[in-house]
């Protein structure tokens, strides 16, 4: 699994630096540059290439469209996942928290039932059993 | 119509209980003579989950259904935990994780931080309206490789920002490298010889030491410098 991002890294690196040195040729053009700027073009579109064959090693990866909102905002998009696990502990924290209030809920109903109608809570407890422990 | 009689025959034997205490009826339905078989399977029609067996009909409660099947996994569970996510949870929360980009990716050449809408390179746009293209990838051949002889000459001022970096973030133990970024300080042409930069640093450790001091003292007061509070560059909260 990491090998193919390692794979696509490297290609995505040396493309990066080819267009690097390619703005480096262009920024201050001579005539003796020419051959050099042809072979980075050529370079470019070999990238480019290589790059497209990896896609078929990563196709059912999949990214979700938030992330690209942190990186056109120019954020770190660790900061994404960072708020995801957050969320997600929030999340959880407040429905353990629902699921906590609610049995209590239902042993104090239960037991005040019992106190209220004793023969019919015992007629649901032989049907339904003894409550599972929360 | 018997069928219906006799299951509720047993109600009617038992009496009374409880409820009658309180004023109640025996809370049992009082199943009217003309009902007749099609409205005892209509009864078995609920809108909800699944209701009880005939048999269980004669319970003193009606219309109880069955508890729902647990699920193993409910928000009881620490799901951070339950899907190994501990390490993943300490490295992004447990540490700062840094607001930018180029925090992420260092290495990459230019002005990463600034929003992607501004100079049109926003990967939304990329989503929204792909670029139209074949579907492969050809070298240039020599006739297209003719469309790109260029003039001589360095870029036009427009173009010459494409290239410029971000000033790195400087070191808290400042290193004497000069940076293409930084701008050149007043230094005397024999402190670039990294020897003779030690022989001086031996010489006068002082002499450094009041340097550096005067030097933190001015980027603290510079109005570039964050974390300050409002302070003038007068110094004279320092007194």
């Amino acid at each position: 699994m990491a090998e193919k991002f390692d794979n696509l890294e490297e290609h995505l690196e040396k493309f990066v630096e080819n267009i690097r040195q390619l703005g480096i040729i262009v920024s201050d053009f001579q005539p003796s540059s020419q051959t050099g700027l042809n072979q980075k073009l050529n370079y470019m579109i070999s990238g480019l290439q290589d790059i497209e064959k990896c896609r078929q090693q990563l196709h059912d990866i999949n990214v979700p469209l938030e992330v690209f909102e942190y990186i056109d905002q120019g954020r770190n998009p660790q900061l994404y996942t960072k708020e995801c696990l957050e969320r997600a502990l929030a999340k959880n924290e407040q429905v353990k928290g629902k699921n906590d209030t609610l049995t209590k809920f239902k042993s104090l109903l239960i037991s005040e039932l019992g106190k209220v109608f004793p023969e019919e809570m015992a007629k649901y407890k032989a049907i339904h059993g003894d409550d599972p422990p929360s | 119509m018997t069928e219906i009689f006799s299951l509720y025959g047993q109600q009617d034997s038992q009496g009374p209980a409880g409820p009658s205490a309180l004023g109640f009826g025996s809370g049992k339905p009082q199943v009217p003579q003309n009902m007749g078989p099609m409205c005892f399977q209509h009864q078995m029609v609920d809108e909800g989950g699944p209701i009880r067996k005939p048999a269980a009909m004669n319970e003193p409660f009606y219309l109880l259904r069955e508890l729902p099947l647990e699920n193993e996994l409910t928000g009881h569970t620490n799901l951070i935990t339950h899907y190994n996510l501990e390490h993943a949870y300490n490295k992004f929360c447990g540490k700062k994780v840094k607001e930018k980009l180029s925090n992420f990716l260092p290495e990459l050449p230019g002005m990463i931080d600034s929003p992607g809408i501004q100079d049109n390179s926003s990967l939304r746009s990329l989503i929204e309206k792909p670029p139209v293209c074949n579907n492969s990838f050809s070298p240039l051949t020599g006739a297209m490789l003719t469309g790109f002889r260029l003039h001589t000459g360095p870029l036009p001022e427009q173009y010459r920002l494409m290239h410029i970096q971000p000033p790195k973030k400087k070191n808290k133990h400042k290193h004497k490298h000069l940076r293409p970024q930084d701008p050149l300080p007043p230094e005397t042409p024999s402190d670039s010889d990294h020897k003779k930069k030690k022989k001086k640093k031996d010489d006068d450790p002082d002499r450094k030491k009041k340097k550096k001091d005067k030097k933190k003292k001015k980027n603290r007061h510079s109005p570039d410098h964050p974390g300050m509070t409002g302070a003038q560059p007068s110094g004279s909260s320092l007194r």
